[in-house]
C-alpha cells in the first residue's frame, strides 16, 4: 500500500551532496595550486640568492644596540625581539588608557549643553579624524619634539618638577623600592575597594541608607597605597638637567613621547565618536522613563544611560584598541624600537627577511586575537550582568 | 473514526490523481522532532487548508514540499517526481511548485514587472516580450495591473502579497503553497488577498494553504488538516471538521479560536 | 507686580548655552579663552609668520612628483575626460532616481540645487582655488576650467542617456565601454610615464583608487566564503581575513618591500608602486570582506528563500538578488573603507621609499634654498590640509548618502 522508503540513489553528477563536496575540493585545489606556485617561486629564488629561510637566525647575535637601554650587542636576536615586543606593549597599554580617558571626555563634550565645549569637541574630532596618522606623527616628531622643544642646555623646567627638551622629557618618579611593590599595593588596594564596596552595598540594601561605596572603597585604596608608600620607604625623585643628560626622575624618550602623543590624539578622536554614538544609541525612552521616575541627572547617567551605552561601545572600542596596537608599528620610522623597528633593523643586519617579518606578523596577529578574546569576554560579561 | 481511516477514505478516490504525496515523513531540527510520521496525499485541483497551533509543524511541512527544508525520513513526491538528493529532481519540483510567503519577500531592487518576469526568463528561458505579456495578464488577474512599473517599497502590504502571488503563478506551477499569506497584513487588506486566493481555487489550482483564516477554510477548502506537535491529528471536509470534530485536541483548538 | 519685558532671544541663548550653571560658566571661560588663543595663533601662523614660498615653488613636485614636463598636458586631458565621465555617472544615477521616485533634487529649482552643491563641496572648491592661486602657469587654470565644464557637460549627457531605454545588444557593450574609460585613461598616462615615476599626490590618489577597485572581487569572494556552509571554504576565508586584519599595514608593506620578489618568477621584478598597490589590494580585501559580510547578513532570509522557491540557480540568486542588495546596503561603509585606504597610502613613503606626497613634503625641506629653516611645519600643514579636505568631503558625502539610503526605498 505504501511505497517502500528505499530510494534510488541519483547519479553522482546530479547528487546535491556530492556536488557540494566537489565544489569545495575544486576551490581548495585552485587555492592549493596558487600556493604551490608561490612557494615554488619562493624556494627557487631563495636557492638562487642563498638566503636561509628557517628560524635559526633567532640565535645569532644582534650586532646593534638599542639606545637608552642596557642591551648588549652580543645578545641573540631572540632577546632583542622580546625587547621590541615589550616596547610595543609599553606604548600601547599607556596609549590605550590615555586615549580612552581623553576620548571619553571629548565624546561626552560633544553632547554637552555648553556651546563652547560642544564646538571645540566637534572641531577636534572632525579635524583629527580626517588627517592621516602618519602625518600627525611626523608633525609631532619633526615639528614639535625636534624643533619646538629646546636643547638640553636650555630645557624648560616647569615648576621645577619636570624637564622638557628635545633629548627627552623628564617627569617625577618614585624611588626607594621596586615597581613590583607598588603594583602589589595597588592590587591590594583595588581588591579591598571591591570587597568593601560589596559590603557597603549589602548594608545599603538592608538598611536603605546610601552605600557610599565609592567613598569607603576609595578611602581604603588611598589608605593602603599612601600608607604602604611610606611604610616601604618610597620617595620621589625629580628630574634635573645634569650636563647633557637628565638625572633623576624618569626619562621619557622623545620618540616614545611623540609616538604616544600622536597615538593618543588620533585614537581619542575615534573613541570620542564611539562614545558619542553609543550614548546616542541608548533609546530616548530610557532617559525619559528615568526622568519620569524622578532620578537626578547624575543618577540617570550612572544607572541608566552609561551601563547601556557601555554595552554598545565595547566591540567598537576593542577595535580601536586593536588599531592603536597596530599603529604603534609606525614608531619604526621615528627611532622608537618597538617590534617592527627591531625586526627591520635585524633584517638590515643580515637576518633573513621573510621569516623575520613573518614572525613579527605572527606576534601582531596573536596580540590581535588576544584583544578580540578579551573584548568578547568583556562583552559577554556585561550582558550577563545586565540580565 | 481515526485519522488514518479518514486518510484511506480520502485516498481511495484520489490516489490515481495524487499530485503531492507525503509518506512517513520525519523531520528533525537537532534533537527536536518537528514532523512525526506525516502521511498525506493531495489530489489534482484539491484545496487543502492546514491549521494548528504555532510550533505544530505546519510551515515545516510545506517547506519540505519545495525543499526549502530537507526531510530526514520518508518519501515526498510532487507530480510523481520524488524529492531526493538528485539536483535535477529538486529543480523540477521547484519549477512545479509556487510558494507565497508570510513576509511577501518581493525583491525590493526590482520593479513589480521585473519581479514577476525574472524567474520565467531565467529558469524557463521565456523571451522577454512574452514573459511581460504573461506577467501583465497575471497582474490583471490579481487586480493591480497599473502598478507594473512601481517598486515594492511603493506598494501596500496587500498589493505586495498579490504581486507575490502573481510572481509564483508566472512559473505556471502545478501546485501553489501558501505559508500564512495574510498573517503579516493589516486587517483591511486581508480581504483583497483572500479574494485572489478564492479566485485561484475556483479556477482549479491545486493549493495547500497554511492559515488561521477559518472563513477561508470553510468557504473554499476541499479538506482541512489539523496538525499539532508535529503530527497530523485529524483530516476532514470543512463541514465535518467544524461541526463534528472527532479528536480531543482538535476540539480544544477549535474552542480556543472560534 | 508686573515683570519687565521678556528677555531678548540672544540673551536667552547665551544664558542657556554658556552660563547655565557656575560650572558651566567656568568651562565657557576657560575653553573659550583657550579656543581664542589657539585660533589667534593659527591665523597668525597661516597669514603672517608662515613662509609659503616653499609650497609655491614646489607645487608640481608635491602634486605629481617628477612627472616629465612635456607629458603634463596628458594629466590635464585625463582629468577632463574623467570629469566628463564622473559627471555622466551622476547624471545616470539622477535619472534612475527620478524614474524610481526617490530623487530629492528633482523638485528643487536650479538656484537651490546650485546652492546645495556649493554648500556640500564649498571647502573642496575653495581648496582648488587656493591651489590654483599658488600656481605660476596657466596650465592648471585651463585644466580646472576644463574639468568644471566637462563635469557639467557629463551630468547633462548622463541625465539624457539615463532617461532612455536600451535593448540588450546595445546596453551591455555600452556599459562595458563606459566602464573601460578610466582603464583607458590609465593606459594613456602609463604610456607616457612608467608607474615607478608616479609620485606626489597623484600617487596617493591613484593607489587608493586602484586598491579599492582591485580588491573588490577578492573581497566579495572572501565574504561569500566566510558565510559558506562548506567548512573548508569557511576556514580558509576566515583565516585569511583574521590574519590580514590582525596585521599592521606598515609591517605588510615592509614585508612586501623585501619579499614580494621572492614569490614571483625571477624574470618579473615588480616596481615599488606595484608592490604597494598589491599590498593595499590584499589588505583592503580583508576589510571589504567584513563589510560585504555585514551587507549579506542584512538581507532578510526570505529573499533567498523566495529566490530558491522560484527555482533560480544559486549563481542567479547571488548575482541578481543577493549581491545587488548586499552591496547597496553597505555603500557608506565601503566609502569609509576607501577613505581609510586613502589616508593609509601615506605609509607607502615610509615603508617602501615611494615619493608620495608626504615623502615629497619632507624632502623639499632639504632643498638648498629651504634647508635648516624649520619649514617642515609649513609643508606638513599643507599636505595635512589636502588630505583633510579630501577625507572630510568624502566623509560628509557618505553621511549624506547614509541618511538618504535610510529614508529612501526599502
Amino acid at each position: 500500500m505504501t511505497t517502500p522508503t528505499v530510494t534510488v540513489r541519483p547519479p553522482p553528477w546530479r547528487n546535491v551532496r556530492v556536488l557540494s563536496w566537489v565544489f569545495q575540493l575544486v576551490v581548495f585545489a585552485v587555492v592549493a595550486v596558487v600556493f604551490l606556485w608561490l612557494y615554488g617561486n619562493y624556494e627557487e629564488n631563495v636557492a638562487r640568492t642563498g638566503i636561509p629561510t628557517n628560524f635559526d637566525f633567532l640565535d645569532n647575535p644582534t650586532s646593534f644596540e638599542i639606545p637608552g637601554n642596557d642591551f648588549s650587542q652580543t645578545q641573540p636576536v631572540r632577546d632583542v625581539l622580546v625587547e621590541g615586543f615589550l616596547n610595543t606593549l609599553r606604548v600601547s597599554v599607556v596609549g590605550i588608557v590615555l586615549a580612552t580617558i581623553l576620548g571619553t571626555l571629548i565624546g561626552i563634550g560633544r553632547l554637552s549643553r555648553n556651546w563652547v565645549v560642544r564646538r571645540i569637541s566637534t572641531v577636534y574630532v572632525e579635524v583629527v579624524r580626517n588627517v592621516p596618522l602618519l602625518i600627525i606623527l611626523t608633525f609631532i616628531f619633526l615639528g614639535v619634539v625636534l624643533q619646538a622643544l629646546p636643547t638640553i642646555q636650555e630645557a624648560w623646567t616647569p615648576g621645577g618638577v619636570a624637564v622638557l627638551s628635545n633629548r627627552g622629557i623628564g617627569v617625577p618618579w618614585y624611588e626607594g623600592g621596586s615597581g613590583f611593590q607598588l603594583l602589589l599595593l595597588a592590587v591590594i588596594g583595588l581588591v579591598g575597594w571591591w570587597a568593601i564596596a560589596r559590603w557597603r552595598r549589602g548594608v545599603s540594601g538592608r538598611t536603605g541608607e546610601p552605600s557610599r561605596a565609592g567613598l569607603y572603597g576609595g578611602g581604603f585604596f588611598l589608605a593602603v597605597t599612601i600608607g604602604g608608600w611610606f611604610a616601604f620607604g618610597f620617595g620621589v625623585t625629580t628630574p634635573v638637567v645634569a650636563g647633557r643628560q637628565i638625572a633623576g626622575g624618569m626619562r621619557i624618550d622623545p620618540s616614545y613621547f611623540a609616538l604616544l602623543v600622536a597615538l593618543v590624539v588620533y585614537t581619542a578622536s575615534h573613541i570620542a565618536e564611539i562614545v558619542r554614538g553609543s550614548i546616542q544609541a541608548v533609546p530616548r525612552g530610557q532617559e525619559e522613563a528615568a526622568r519620569a521616575l524622578a532620578l537626578s541627572p547624575s543618577q540617570r547617567m550612572w544607572n541608566v544611560v552609561l551601563p547601556q551605552a557601555m554595552r554598545i561601545a565595547i566591540p567598537p572600542l576593542g577595535n580601536q584598541y586593536l588599531n592603536l596596537i597596530k599603529n604603534s608599528s609606525l614608531g619604526a620610522g621615528f627611532a622608537y624600537f618597538e617590534l617592527t623597528n627591531v625586526t627591520r633593523v635585524t633584517v638590515g643586519n643580515g637576518s633573513p627577511a621573510v621569516p623575520a617579518f613573518t614572525l613579527a606578523l605572527a606576534i601582531y596577529v596573536g596580540l590581535s586575537l588576544l584583544t578580540s578574546v578579551l573584548v568578547n569576554i568583556a562583552n559577554r560579561r556585561f550582558i550577563l550582568v545586565e540580565r | 473514526m481515526t485519522d488514518s481511516e479518514e486518510l484511506v477514505f480520502a485516498d481511495a478516490t484520489q490516489v490515481a490523481d495524487a499530485v503531492i504525496e507525503l509518506e512517513h515523513v520525519d523531520k528533525f531540527f537537532g534533537s527536536f522532532q518537528a514532523l512525526k510520521d506525516i502521511n498525506l496525499k493531495i489530489g489534482l485541483q484539491e484545496v487543502v487548508v492546514v491549521i494548528g497551533p504555532s510550533g505544530s509543524g505546519k510551515s515545516t511541512m510545506i517547506r519540505c514540499i519545495n525543499r526549502l527544508e530537507e526531510h530526514d525520513a520518508g518519501r515526498i513526491a510532487v507530480d510523481g517526481i520524488e524529492l531526493t538528493e538528485d539536483i535535477r529532481n529538486i529543480q523540477e519540483v521547484r519549477r512545479e511548485t509556487g510558494m507565497v510567503f508570510q513576509q511577501f519577500n518581493l525583491f525590493p531592487h526590482l520593479s513589480v514587472i521585473d519581479n514577476v518576469t525574472l524567474a520565467p526568463r531565467q529558469v524557463r528561458r521565456v523571451p522577454k516580450a512574452e514573459a511581460e505579456r504573461h506577467a501583465m495578464e497575471l497582474l490583471a488577474r490579481v487586480r493591480i495591473p497599473e502598478q507594473a512599473k512601481k517598486y515594492p517599497g511603493q506598494l501596500s502590504g496587500g498589493q505586495q502579497q498579490r504581486v507575490a502571488i502573481a510572481r509564483s503563478l508566472a512559473m505556471r506551477p502545478k501546485v501553489m503553497l501558501f505559508d500564512e499569506p495574510t498573517s503579516a497584513l493589516d486587517p483591511e487588506m486581508i480581504g483583497e488577498v483572500l479574494d485572489v486566493m478564492k479566485d485561484l481555487a475556483r479556477a482549479g489550482m491545486t493549493m495547500i494553504v497554511v492559515t488561521h483564516e477559518m472563513g477561508f477554510a470553510r468557504e473554499v477548502a476541499d479538506r482541512v488538516v489539523f496538525m499539532a506537535e508535529g503530527e497530523i491529528v485529524e483530516v476532514g471536509t470543512p463541514e465535518h471538521f467544524f461541526t463534528n470534530p472527532q479528536e480531543e485536541r482538535t476540539k480544544l483548538f477549535l474552542s480556543q479560536i472560534l | 507686580m508686573t515683570t519687565s519685558a521678556a528677555p531678548r532671544p540672544a540673551a536667552v541663548w547665551v544664558k542657556r548655552n554658556l552660563f547655565r550653571s557656575p560650572f558651566d560658566a567656568v568651562l565657557t571661560v576657560v575653553f573659550g579663552l583657550l579656543a581664542v588663543y589657539v585660533t589667534f595663533q593659527l591665523v597668525r601662523f597661516v597669514f603672517v609668520t608662515a613662509r609659503w614660498e616653499i609650497i609655491g615653488t614646489n607645487l608640481k613636485l608635491l602634486m605629481v612628483g617628477n612627472w616629465t614636463m612635456i607629458h603634463l598636458p596628458r594629466i590635464a586631458i585625463a582629468m577632463i575626460i574623467l570629469a566628463v565621465w564622473g559627471g555622466s555617472i551622476g547624471g545616470l544615477i539622477h535619472a534612475r532616481q527620478v524614474r524610481r521616485g526617490t530623487s530629492t533634487l528633482a523638485e528643487m529649482s536650479l538656484p537651490t540645487r546650485t546652492g546645495d552643491l556649493v554648500r556640500r563641496f564649498g571647502i573642496l572648491i575653495a581648496t582648488v582655488l587656493l591651489l590654483l592661486l599658488l600656481t605660476t602657469t596657466p596650465g592648471p587654470w585651463l585644466m580646472a576650467a576644463g574639468a568644471v565644464v566637462g563635469a557639467v557637460l557629463g551630468r547633462v549627457i548622463g541625465g539624457v542617456l539615463g532617461r532612455l531605454h536600451y535593448p540588450r545588444p546595445v546596453a551591455v557593450p555600452g556599459a562595458l565601454v563606459f566602464a573601460a574609460i578610466p582603464i583607458a585613461m590609465y593606459f594613456y598616462l602609463i604610456d607616457a610615464v612608467p608607474l615607478a615615476e608616479w609620485e606626489g599626490f597623484l600617487f596617493n590618489i591613484f593607489a587608493a583608487m586602484a586598491g579599492i577597485i582591485l580588491c573588490f572581487p577578492l573581497g566579495v569572494l572572501l565574504a561569500l566564503g566566510r558565510r559558506s556552509k562548506m567548512k573548508l571554504l569557511r576556514l580558509m576565508s576566515t583565516a585569511y581575513i583574521e590574519i590580514v586584519r590582525g596585521s599592521p599595514l606598515f609591517v605588510l608593506l615592509l614585508l612586501a618591500n623585501v619579499s614580494l620578489e621572492f614569490f614571483v618568477p625571477s624574470s618579473i621584478a615588480p616596481s615599488k608602486p606595484v608592490r604597494a598597490i598589491v599590498t593595499f589590494t590584499l589588505f583592503t580585501a580583508a576589510y571589504l570582506a567584513e563589510i560585504v559580510r555585514g551587507g549579506l547578513q542584512s538581507i532578510p532570509r526570505g529573499q533567498v528563500e523566495a529566490a530558491r522557491s522560484l527555482g533560480l540557480s544559486p549563481v542567479t540568486q547571488l548575482s541578481r538578488i543577493v549581491l545587488p542588495q548586499a552591496l547597496r546596503n553597505v555603500i557608506p561603509a565601503q566609502i569609509g573603507q576607501f577613505i581609510s585606504l586613502f589616508k593609509d597610502t601615506t605609509l607607502a613613503g615610509l615603508g617602501l621609499g615611494i615619493l608620495d606626497m608626504l615623502a615629497v613634503s619632507e624632502a623639499i625641506t632639504q632643498q638648498p634654498d629651504f634647508r635648516g629653516q624649520g619649514l617642515i611645519i609649513e609643508t606638513l600643514a599643507f599636505t595635512a590640509f589636502l588630505f583633510w579636505v579630501g577625507s572630510f568631503t568624502m566623509s560628509r558625502e557618505s553621511q549624506r548618502l547614509e541618511r538618504k539610503l535610510g529614508v529612501g526605498t526599502r
